[in-house]
């Protein structure tokens, strides 16, 4: 056998496993029966890469048994080739040189392991989309790489190890947090898929912000009635729990058994509340209603609208005094002040994070904004045209309806620097927010139904009325008389209070769709369409680790390759927490993480891929360097070894559920004790010798 | 096209590809049949910032002329990575300077997974520093001469 170029790892030493004696150093050898797989792609490839060249090098090469091209390696025939090798020849590693392996390693790994081989002792080489496809008019230069590719793939198989996945009980119960459209919708495909559920909501009541809306577009679709059915159907579950007022304050663990600390406050006010509006109408607390974005007044015991979810005022501990009046007006039945809030633990094998958003709050002063009452926001705009709300549905200032009314876009999105100032959280949101323009679309749509004599100005700098059924808000609010006018990227529109003259509002654009010019727009009204802001959810990012976006949207781990989970295995996003999304987007985003969670939790253990850190402690000295440098809780830690009998030394163990296999702790490790399974330092060191090995001679697009 | 090697030029470029971001991003270019110069490897990783300063210089010292970190930048899957990245490379930088290694030579840089422009411009913009400084031999032997 030939020698092995690193130095010996200890696999066992990687598990979370009590601690071991060091083991024996056993003397390392390199794998000396490599079989190689050379594809031709029908073509793909052996149109510009020599395949029998390619083939021919790597048979010559140390440790290689078999080298072939066949023309589908993926075909039945190249699987059946694999398989045959390694029962005939006793290969002990795989490689196949093809397309990327994106598309077929797992299918490559299966073939091994039809062959009686572990899985992880294939390795692929992407001559496809890395060499004949990039480098078509360079044939003997591709020929050269793939070569160059496959001898780096033969050095760093020969050093692979086989691999285990690493695997937990599974704890079949998922934990939703947030009680809005998404967690609800999350919520009930768990629960319908047999899991066990518990659904927290912060704030007293579910719905979340659909519940501000009279009808959600495109289906138009009353918006409470919409949540409401959802609603009921996620309380017939048997296997859901719902609490309300209730936020995560601890969370430890891993995917399939997380353990989360719940803090629940309680609502003060029970069933046994008989007259609810007479203790309503008795507290004397007056603040801003958060449910029609401040432009009404609530008590500090309320009820955002009537029937809402639960049924049922609660009490708003930060601004009750504790005066009791309600309690007098309830004849001292079903309120209670007590206000101390209980924790519970439970347990869980995945989390559906479904935290919602907020929406972008202008600075003072921006187009005019908290300078007039004339000057509002849209949902504020949307709480006044819903029948239900504040006003009666109706749109008036100060009695009266407005005459004229600017519609501005993009407020708060779109951000570009040196254009616009940052928001009051100093950041610029440089995203667009994607469901402003339709919105601010129906609502045009709705004031020119409801007040035809009222003329509405609507300025654009794009309008993004991109989904399914959305474009036809924009030609209705064109049919219905709607002016747009355009400004340019660069260009803000001002807004002035204009006092004394017949309308108090001023607004000022340069107009691209007539050519630049200046338009003055004089108007009772202007309404700003504000943008989708990610919510500060800084406790649950600490406590998970989940990776934020420079956006402050938590990050999805890919958008196509894998949608809806964030890189904490068992940590699954849904809806605006991840992205400005509409409502069917969201529900759409959320029953994709129900469904993975509902495969993740299937069985009796969570399968994880084993690339994951791993110590040597033959070599770690127990410094500590490396859990400075891993930012996840629990992924590696110290722990005592008896080096030799009675010896108790400290030394670094990997505990291969929590780690994420990214790595940082490597180059921390003074004497290289560390590597992550599969992507070992010497295994990349091995693939750059064998790259320089031979001398260019193709060079040029020959 | 990105860059098109001489037919004197005989070097060599390395692009460190992360397996969530620049790789399915370098897949791409490759799909599109973007070309670029065929003296480019492309070795996949979770996450560069695995690598040791001592990576970086086994790959010169090997006759690697020319480093890409293609990273995922600060969309990184792993919390805070992309910092202790980047505040690795002035260390790698100091070793390479410390052995007569033009520090042009080693690039840290965000590519995504649909970045294909993006991936030609690094490639073309490290290729002519290649062609400008020729192979690393030649700085490494003048240092230690
Ligand atoms: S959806 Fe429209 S209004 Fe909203 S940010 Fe995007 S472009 Fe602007
Ligand atoms: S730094 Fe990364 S690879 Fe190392 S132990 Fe922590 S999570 Fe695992
Ligand atoms: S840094 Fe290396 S030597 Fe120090 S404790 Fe960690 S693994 Fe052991």
């Amino acid at each position: 056998m030939a020698e092995r170029r690193s130095k010996p790892k200890n696999q066992a030493a990687t598990t979370a496993a009590a601690p071991a004696t060091p083991p024996e150093v056993v003397l390392p050898v390199l794998a000396e029966k490599v079989g190689v797989y050379i594809c031709h792609c029908g073509g793909n490839i052996s149109d510009v890469v020599d395949v029998d060249k390619v083939a021919t090098e790597a048979a010559g090469l140390d440790g290689v048994a078999v080298a072939r091209h066949i023309m589908f390696m993926c075909s039945d025939e190249g699987q059946k080739a694999i398989v045959d090798d390694i029962q005939a020849l006793g290969l002990d590693r795989v490689v196949v040189a093809a397309c990327t392996p994106k598309l077929h390693e797992a299918t490559f790994r299966r073939v091994l392991q039809r062959g009686g081989m572990n899985p992880y002792l294939f390795l692929p080489a992407n001559i496809r989309e890395q060499a004949s496809w990039a480098h078509p008019h360079s044939p003997k230069a591709a020929t050269e790489k793939a070569s160059a590719l496959v001898r780096a793939a033969v050095a760093k198989a020969q050093m692979l190890e086989p691999l285990e996945k690493v695997r937990v009980a599974a704890v079949h119960r998922a934990l939703v947090i947030g009680g809005g459209v998404a967690g609800l919708r999350a919520a009930l495909d768990l629960a319908r898929q047999g899991l066990g559920v518990t659904l927290v909501e912060k704030s007293p009541f579910l719905g979340g912000r659909t519940t501000q809306l009279h009808t959600v577009f495109p289906t138009e679709d009353p918006a409470r009635l919409l949540v409401h059915r959802l609603i009921a159907e996620v309380k017939a579950q048997p296997n859901l729990t719902i609490l309300t007022e209730t936020e995560v304050v601890a969370l430890t663990g891993y995917v399939g058994d997380f353990t989360v600390t719940l803090k629940t406050t309680p609502r003060g006010v029970n069933a046994e509340l008989a007259d609810r509006q007479a203790a309503i109408a008795a507290c004397p607390i007056s603040v801003a209603n958060e449910f029609d974005d401040g432009i009404s007044k609530r008590r500090a015991i309320y009820q955002p609208y009537p029937g809402s979810e639960p049924d049922l005022p609660a009490i708003d501990w930060a601004s009750c005094t504790r005066c009791g009046d309600c309690v007098t007006a309830a004849g001292g039945r079903g309120i209670d002040l007590k206000s101390d809030p209980i924790e519970t633990t439970i347990e869980t094998g995945a989390i559906v994070v479904a935290t919602g958003f907020d929406h972008y709050e202008p600075r003072v002063g921006e187009y005019g904004y908290a300078t007039s009452p004339r000057i509002l926001t849209l949902p504020q705009v949307h709480r006044m045209l819903d029948p239900e709300g504040p006003t009666g549905g109706r749109l008036e200032i100060d009695g009266r309806v407005p005459r004229s009314i600017a519609m501005i876009h993009c407020v708060g999105s779109r951000q570009i620097e040196d254009v616009d100032e940052p928001g009051p959280d100093g950041k610029l949101h440089e995203y667009c927010s994607r469901v402003c323009c339709t919105a601010t679309l129906q609502a045009a749509n709705q004031i020119r139904q409801k007040y035809p004599k009222t003329a509405v100005y609507d300025l654009y700098r794009d309008i993004r009325t991109y989904g399914r059924d959305q474009e036809p808000y924009y030609v209705d609010a064109s049919k219905a008389g709607v002016v747009f006018m355009r400004f340019a990227n660069d260009a803000r529109p001002t807004v002035e209070l204009s006092d004394g003259a017949d309308f108090p509002l001023k607004v000022t654009v340069t107009d691209t769709l007539t050519f630049g010019t200046e338009i003055e727009v004089p108007v009772d009204l202007v309404i700003l369409s504000v943008g989708v802001m990610p919510r500060d959810v800084t406790g649950l990012i600490e406590m998970t680790h989940a990776p934020v976006g420079a956006d402050g949207f938590l990050l999805e781990v890919h958008p196509k390759l894998r949608p809806v989970e964030s890189a904490i295995p068992g940590l699954l996003l849904a809806g605006t927490v991840q992205a400005p999304m509409d409502v069917t987007e969201s529900t759409s985003a959320a029953s994709a993480a129900a469904a993975k969670v509902t495969a993740l939790l299937a069985g009796d253990h969570v399968e994880m891929e084993p690339f994951v850190a791993k110590v040597d402690p033959s070599l770690c000295d127990g410094c500590g360097l490396c859990l400075d440098a891993c930012r996840y809780a629990g992924a590696i830690a110290m722990q005592e070894v008896e080096i030799e009998e009675g010896v108790l030394e400290k030394r670094a163990y990997v505990n291969p559920v929590a780690c994420k296999g990214c790595g940082a702790c490597v180059p921390s490790c003074p004497v290289s004790a560390l590597d992550v399974a599969g992507w070992e330092i010497d295994q990349y060191k091995a693939m750059i010798d064998a790259i320089t090995a031979e001398p260019l001679t193709a060079g040029a697009r020959s | 096209m990105a860059g098109t090697p001489t037919e004197t030029q005989a070097t060599r470029m390395l692009v460190v590809a992360t397996l969530l971001c620049s790789y399915p991003g370098i897949d791409a270019t490759g799909q599109a049949h973007m070309e670029y110069p065929p003296n480019t490897y492309v070795i996949p990783t979770p996450d560069p910032v695995m690598f040791p300063e001592s990576f970086y210089l086994h790959c010169f010292e090997k006759g690697i002329d020319g480093i890409l970190i293609a990273s995922c930048g600060t969309d990184s899957p792993y919390e805070g990575s992309y910092e202790q990245l980047a505040a690795r490379i002035p260390k790698v930088y100091a070793q390479m300077k410390a052995r007569g290694i033009s520090i042009r030579r080693l690039k840290l840089t965000a590519i995504c997974s649909v970045c294909t422009k993006a991936f030609l411009k690094e490639v073309s913009d490290m290729e002519a520093v290649m062609a400008e400084l020729g192979p690393v031999s030649g700085e490494m032997t003048a240092v230690t001469a």
